[in-house]
């Protein structure tokens, strides 16, 4: 078992920073079409995702979202845009939507999406893989805090749902069930959402015995800023406005490969742009802020 | 401080809907010390547990008469987060519990309910870790916790609170021995220290003889609480030392095996315990035999090199703490699950696995629907192929005759349990294999499954239980199997898996040493004394 702790949690930003980053890296990334941009985005938020990550949590889901997105992107490019002058083979015309020619150009575009879709994630991971729940329900604002704290710990019945499942699937096969069809599932199905809602019912329970729900709430953890945290969001917002603002400007922020490809074009500030958005790597752990123990 | 922290007067409740009430007429004090809450599931324990901190009826509806009065408090009326500063309350699920996902925020989570200053939340977290000494867990994440750490968590959770009484409903019915062991000290250090620590629990044993007084709840009715040696021969089901004095007229009836060896003659011959010396098993060829078999995930086994041969009509009991592989090597001999290595051989037949909880599985009306859809399945023509085998007959077979027409949801816990059990063995597998099947159970339905049990292997069918119940497995088994790191160790038939001496010892093994593990075997002992006396 991992010995995950949030000692080894030095998160090196405040919570409300690594939203800021995060939603400003994805924000770069999908403003653009253009695969280098894309590309460093991605190795920014990697850099800064492999330096904070706790020891013990597994990039393993994360590999798997990713390779799945990029493979998807790549593929439904390809057998749905036929357009492109260099053909590498033909998908025979005689199947409806996939039949006509693969070509480079709608391979290059297909992977063009997929780092889009790569980096939006690498960047979002952070909120699950170093922050916990709590750390996104206290970055919260007020009003929304209650319904944070909720479905925050909705969540933790998320692994009881899959153990609950498994066990209903392995008790129902003993029983002489087998999965044949959608209809099939129900003998499971059925059970696994009544025990989930029999769950819930206990989590209100353990909550509003705990005094949850009534009168001003206070919160446990300090929110204290540091200069790290300013500059980091400053910078990440700057980044994310450059894609926006050069846009409007006019100037080359896309990249179409259609009809024939051509090597992108780079803008020197959007590079410097987006290796701005690695600054959390290199920010010292944030010390921790607790009364000293009596 | 003097006098009672709580009382309650001629208070009966009926949940919505509920036909019966599930509180009838309950007038008692609750003082400082430990009082403990015992009787059989159904019989009103987990709901009196939440009429303290107002849960009842305030969060679950429904009618309610008489009054209840807590640290001063009406606690029908008061709302329940000005209760939780008074009374706490401790459930028995752990994962249904959490909130947060660490566990210093897990802690302080009712102290930001009820709007406390953040340095004195500070100084409250530190003070519930440091009773609970566990202070080192401060800042892990809950999900690496083991069950005992957790429900130690729950508990500091409800004392940073500071409440004067704290209410525990079956804290220790999912947990591992180990586990129980120490939120069982835990509650013991706590009463000892002046607080009002209100436990209703199935392990009995232990804490009995720690108690300060004994509340009995059966059928929404309160006897005490009193004293516990008074209460205790009234238990409807004692644990086995309790039962074994009873049963032996032992007086006054001794709580601890200290207490009962003084009335143990000193020259009582224990050599060879008539119990079970003749294997029950029949024929030359193995029933089930696993030949080297590594069993867990790709890259990390958790059991190695297992080999095992088991004669028709033999129980073996898997014992071994939580996470040692127990679970994973019964789906594998069942065929859920490939093994890495190795080879599974059944001779013929059908196995019948229960998962752990498979009371999570219950979705028909009635439960004699759930019986009879198994039968319908695996095509067995019950009436005709063995006469009284029909789903009541199955039902009746663990006591749940009388439940056949009720919907399982409704049930009490462990009635659920032996529901979903009788559903999965209706089947009748010749081999079956079950996931701790006690858990959640009380002592009545622990004996009438081990007595089904029993039966059932007598077809003869093989039985293969993995189980932390110690005493069901001394009654049942013909074999015991310790897993620990990684690997198999026979620890041989229960006279001497569960002796004086072993690290599983028995309460009635620790009174014998060298002699019988179970109450059966006890009284047979002793009768044998007494015959040989008269000689």
């Amino acid at each position: 078992m991992s010995e995950t702790t949030s000692a080894d949690r030095a998160t090196g930003l405040a919570r409300r920073a690594w939203i800021v980053w995060s939603l400003a890296a994805v924000v770069a990334a999908l403003s653009t079409d253009n695969p280098v941009y894309r590309g460093l985005v991605t190795l920014a938020a990697l850099d800064v995702l492999l330096t904070w990550l706790p020891r013990g949590r597994s990039l393993r889901r994360l590999g798997a979202a990713v390779a799945f997105s990029a493979l998807f992107a790549v593929l439904v490019n390809v057998v749905v845009s036929h357009t492109g002058a260099d053909v590498l083979f033909r998908i025979p015309d005689a199947i409806p939507v996939f039949g006509g020619p693969v070509t480079v150009e709608s391979v290059a575009f297909g992977v063009t999406v997929g780092l889009g879709l790569t980096a939006a994630l690498v960047a979002v991971a952070p909120l699950s893989l170093i922050l916990e729940s709590h750390d996104i329900v206290d970055a919260l604002p007020r009003p929304l805090e209650r319904t944070g704290i909720a479905l925050a710990t909705a969540m933790n019945l998320v692994s009881g749902f899959g153990r609950t499942f498994a066990s209903v699937r392995d008790a129902q096969r003993m029983r002489g069930w087998r999965p044949r069809g959608i209809r099939s599932w129900n003998e499971v199905m059925v059970p696994v959402v009544l025990t989930a809602i029999e769950d819930s019912v206990l989590l209100a329970e353990a909550m509003e015995s705990r005094g949850f729900g009534a009168g001003p709430r206070t919160s446990f953890a300090s929110h204290r800023w540091r200069l790290w945290d300013v500059a980091v969001c400053a910078t990440s917002v700057v980044a994310a406005t450059l894609f926006i603002v050069l846009r409007f400007a006019g100037a080359p922020v896309d990249w179409y490969p259609y009809p024939t490809l051509a090597l992108p074009e780079v803008n020197p500030i959007l590079v410097a742009a987006c290796l701005a958005l690695a600054l959390p790597a290199f920010a010292p752990p944030a010390p921790q802020v607790r009364e000293p123990v009596r | 401080m003097s006098g009672p922290i709580a009382r309650l007067e001629h208070l009966t409740y009926w949940y919505p809907n509920a036909a019966s009430p599930a509180l009838r007429d309950v007038t008692l004090e609750i003082e400082p010390g430990l009082t403990l809450v015992a009787g059989g599931s159904g019989g009103g324990k987990s709901t009196l547990l939440r009429v303290f901190d107002g849960l009842v009826p305030q969060f679950h509806g429904g009618r309610i008469s008489g009054s209840a009065i807590v640290a001063g408090l009406d606690a029908f009326r008061t709302p329940i987060p000005r209760l939780a500063r008074h009374a706490g309350l401790v459930f028995q699920d752990v994962e249904t519990q959490s909130v947060y996902g660490t566990v210093e925020r897990e802690i302080a989570f009712g102290l930001e309910n009820a709007g406390m200053a953040r340095p004195e939340m500070h100084d409250r977290v530190d003070e519930a870790l440091h009773l609970l000494g566990i202070e080192k867990l401060r800042v892990r994440r809950l999900a690496t916790l083991s069950g005992g750490e957790r429900q130690r968590v729950q508990l500091a959770a409800v004392l940073a609170l500071r409440p004067q009484l704290v209410a525990l409903d079956e804290p220790t019915s999912q947990l591992d021995r180990e586990g129980a062991d120490a939120v069982l000290a835990a509650c013991l250090s706590l009463a000892t220290r002046g607080r009002s620590v209100l436990l209703a629990e199935h392990r009995l044993e232990q804490v009995l003889p720690a108690a300060d007084r004994l509340l009995l709840m059966e059928n929404g009715s309160a006897l005490g609480p009193g004293p516990v040696r008074e209460l205790a021969a009234r238990l409807a089901s004692p644990p086995p030392l309790l039962e074994l004095a009873i049963r032996a007229g032992w007086m006054p009836l001794p709580l601890t095996v200290e207490e009962a060896a003084n009335s143990v003659s000193r020259d009582l011959n224990l050599s060879h315990p008539a119990a079970r010396s003749v294997p029950r098993g029949t024929g030359d060829e193995p029933a089930w035999e696993a030949r080297d078999l590594t069993v867990g995930p790709a890259a990390d086994p958790v059991l190695e090199g297992f080999s095992f041969a088991a004669a028709q009509g033999e129980v073996v009991a898997i014992v071994g703490a939580n996470g040692s592989g127990k679970t994973t090597l019964l789906r594998t001999l069942a065929g859920l699950l490939p093994p890495l290595s190795g080879t599974v051989q059944r001779h013929g037949g059908r196995a019948g696995y229960v998962p752990q909880n498979p009371a999570s599985m219950l979705h028909l009306p009635t439960l004699r629907a759930e019986v009879e859809l198994t039968v319908r399945r695996l095509g067995v023509t019950t009436a005709a192929e063995a006469g009284t085998d029909t789903a009541d007959g199955v039902l009746a077979d663990f006591g749940l005759a009388d439940l056949a027409g009720r919907y399982p949801r409704d049930l009490s816990s462990g009635e659920r349990q032996r529901g979903a059990i009788a559903a999965t063995l209706a089947g009748r597998p010749d081999f079956a294999l079950l996931d701790e099947p006690t858990r959640g159970m009380d002592l009545a339905a622990r004996r009438s499954l081990g007595a089904y049990i029993r039966r059932f292997s007598a077809r003869p069918s093989s039985v293969v239980i993995a189980t932390h119940d110690i005493d069901l497995a001394a009654e049942v088994a013909d074999r015991v199997v310790l897993l620990k790191d990684g690997r198999a160790v026979d620890l041989g038939p229960p006279e001497v898996a569960f002796a004086a001496g072993s690290e599983w010892v028995t309460q009635i093994g620790r009174l014998f040493p060298g002699g019988p593990v179970t109450v059966g075997g006890a009284l047979s002992a002793l009768d044998r004394d007494i015959a040989r006396g008269r000689r």
